[in-house]
């Protein structure tokens, strides 16, 4: 390790080499950073991943089952298992995907689900990400970098080779593809993730396209190429959101989406990975019912367990936020990135008690969970190493079954007195080590 | 045969265009920057005129350092080089991440040169990045459109700067042809009105340079 150590600024030299960076918009301008990288890895033992395993492919196989049954039959409501009225009133809810089931019944093929390790060595659910969870891309091409750095590394370790990710997306993709290419939808080169786009798009053969590429014609959708052949469309892995998908169904000034897509994918046409109308499954709010739901639909017991969560939309957690609020931390369900979130104990009196009134008038808003101790993991800091906050995220790609990746992109903090480790707001990453025995 | 959208097409021809307009103007710069060390200061006057861009510099010292690194100076060097980055980036899938490496290296290394106390030894760098991109496109790309795209923008852009710095009539029958080579291979189609029109002042002994460079701009519709 202490050999590939020494290597962490030739491999960070060479992660800008290729691009490996990712985009911000600060007061209305657009500016491109590098994502640090720092080569002391995660390290997850064969057995502890082993369990990950088997709760991350659970979780994931119960959250399709979710979105299938709302957006269908809608047994869970009827079962009274889930209040009907926090369904319909979450902003990932539509109403345009009411009857729609995706092509072989797949409706999150890529899931980045968050995780953290609390000091007691348990893990934890943070967050389910099911619409366009990104990431992946980071621990791929810099895995591929500290091999080059660092070979002995490697060779006198055990462990599992990540560089399958793009063979696992490919075949995520094939699986669902209803006749015609693969192709990456990407809103374009100023997008926070657009090295992610091209390079998965390399990777997996797919063709990286912008909403001008394609075009709907007679119920389906084609590539238009330069020499005015149109070639079928099978598979779209976008990466914009569902609100910019199609200006003919949802934001009509969208124009990066491609008008009537929605309507090739509801004639089951084309395969939009990932479905449209996943987040009612990644609400924030919903994630307080993931254990139900897993016992709902599996008949199983959670392997994972979900941070201590409280919602103030019940009147008793309510009490208990209001009570308890300088030992909790508080998240808006509309937010990500790591905005919206607030620690109690970091607010003065007045922002307290204003808090407080925004619970007790918008309760269905927020959540609030138990602050986790997160078990820091060691980072390089120039000669030093020191002790950061981390979460990993872990991906999960679905197609006959939910298959864990056996990596994952572990952020972390590079101030000390933060856990907010998002790269928006300056996180750095690791790379994500599964040993093999 | 790739599959290649007009977008992408036009992306990987100005990539051509631009990469070319890098190099190409870098070599002639370092010439021009030469001449005006001891020969003739004002040749950046008569630069500016042959090259069509407001002469907005107030010495050669001043010329010098804007018009490689002034990248509020759209006509700059480091402008051309973000606009063939721009291009690249968004080709990353067909071109390869090995290829796009060395224009990233270029902005990289032109960066570098910025800061330098001597700008004009780092600038070689740049250079051998652009070359070495040209090579890597042609080493890992397998694809003949896509390669010819690049290489047809390329010789446009050459034949296009050639004209403008009035080169022997040799050298820019030269480029022509290999713009219709390479224009071939690519399956680009040739605006005739003006592909003649080139073909025509190439040929003739007194070439309108102007009519010239006017067919070469508007060669190729997409």
């Amino acid at each position: 390790m202490e050999e590939l150590n020494k290597h962490v600024n030739t491999v960070n030299h060479l992660l800008a080499r290729y691009g490996v960076r990712f985009g911000i918009y600060k007061n209305n301008t657009f500016k491109e950073q590098l994502f640090p990288f720092d080569t002391i890895p995660r390290i997850i033992p064969k057995a502890e991943f082993d369990y990950l395993d088997k709760g991350l492919a659970q979780r994931v196989t119960a959250l399709n089952l979710f979105l299938a049954d709302i957006y269908n039959e809608k047994k869970i409501l009827k079962d009274k298992i889930i209040p009907e009225d926090f369904v319909y009133s979450s902003s990932g809810y539509l109403p345009e995907c009411e009857g729609i089931m995706p092509p072989k019944g797949v409706f999150s093929h890529i899931s980045g689900i968050d995780l953290v390790q609390g000091d007691d060595e348990k893990w934890y659910v943070l967050e389910d990400n099911l619409r366009v969870p990104s990431g992946a891309s980071y621990p791929l091409i810099a895995r591929d970098l500290c091999r080059k750095a660092s070979p002995n590394t490697f060779s006198h370790n055990h462990i599992e080779d990540n560089r399958n990710y793009a063979e696992l997306l490919k075949k995520t993709m094939d699986y669902v593809n209803t006749g015609g290419i693969n192709v990456i939808l990407t809103p374009g080169r100023y997008n926070a993730a657009f090295f992610e786009h091209s390079y998965l798009a390399e990777k997996t053969g797919s063709i990286l396209a912008t909403g001008n590429d394609l075009v709907v014609e007679g119920d389906r959708l084609y590539y238009q190429e330069y020499d005015g052949e149109k070639m079928q469309v099978g598979a779209v892995y976008r990466r914009i959101s569902d609100d910019y998908l199609d200006p003919m169904t949802f934001v009509p000034e969208s124009v990066i989406g491609i008008p009537h897509i929605f309507d090739v994918y509801k004639k089951g046409n084309v395969a939009l990975l990932n479905a449209p109308g996943n987040g009612i499954a990644d609400d924030k709010g919903i994630y307080y019912f993931v254990p139900k739901i897993i016992k709902y639909y599996l008949n199983e017991e959670p392997i994972l367990n979900n941070a201590p969560t409280y919602l103030p939309f019940y009147e008793e957690d309510r009490k208990y936020v209001l009570e308890n609020f300088e030992k909790l931390v508080i998240k808006d369900v509309a937010e990500a990135g790591g905005y919206g979130v607030v620690f109690g104990k970091d607010l003065s009196k007045e922002e307290v008690a204003d808090f407080k009134n925004k619970i007790i008038s918008e309760p269905r808003r927020f959540i609030a969970q138990e602050v986790i101790n997160f078990l820091d993991l060691d980072v390089l800091d120039g000669d030093k190493i020191v002790k950061r906050k981390a979460d990993l995220r872990a991906f999960v790609l679905t197609s006959d079954k939910a298959e864990v990746w056996k990596s994952g992109l572990t952020r972390f903090s590079r101030n000390p007195d933060s856990a907010i480790v998002n790269s928006s707001q300056g996180g750095g990453f690791k790379d994500t080590w599964v040993l093999s025995q | 045969m790739g599959i290649i959208s007009i977008e992408k097409a036009n992306n990987l021809m100005w990539l051509g265009r631009y990469s070319e307009r890098v190099f190409t103007t870098l070599k002639r710069y370092e010439n021009s920057f030469d001449m005006m060390l001891d020969m003739k200061p004002d040749f950046y006057i008569e630069y500016c005129e042959r090259l069509n861009i407001p002469n907005v510099y107030t010495s050669a010292d001043d010329f010098i350092r804007k018009y490689a690194y002034d990248t509020d100076n759209e006509d700059s060097i480091f402008s051309n080089l973000y606009r063939a980055y721009d291009n690249a980036l968004v080709m990353r899938d067909f071109i390869s991440s090995d290829s796009l490496a060395y224009i990233e290296m270029a902005v990289f290394e032109m960066k570098k040169a910025r800061v330098s106390d001597s700008p004009l030894i780092e600038l070689q760098i740049v250079r051998d990045n652009i070359l070495a991109f040209w090579g890597c496109i042609d080493d890992c790309v397998d694809d003949i459109i896509i390669r010819n795209l690049i290489k047809v923008g390329r010789r446009i852009e050459r034949l296009d700067l050639c004209l403008r710095h009035g080169d022997e009539k040799q050298e820019l029958k030269r480029h022509f042809e290999q713009i219709q080579l390479y224009g071939t291979r690519a399956r680009v189609q040739f605006d005739k009105l003006n592909y003649y029109k080139l073909a025509y002042e190439l040929e003739k002994p007194d070439t309108d340079y102007k009519v010239a460079i006017e067919a070469v701009e508007n060669l190729i519709k997409m």
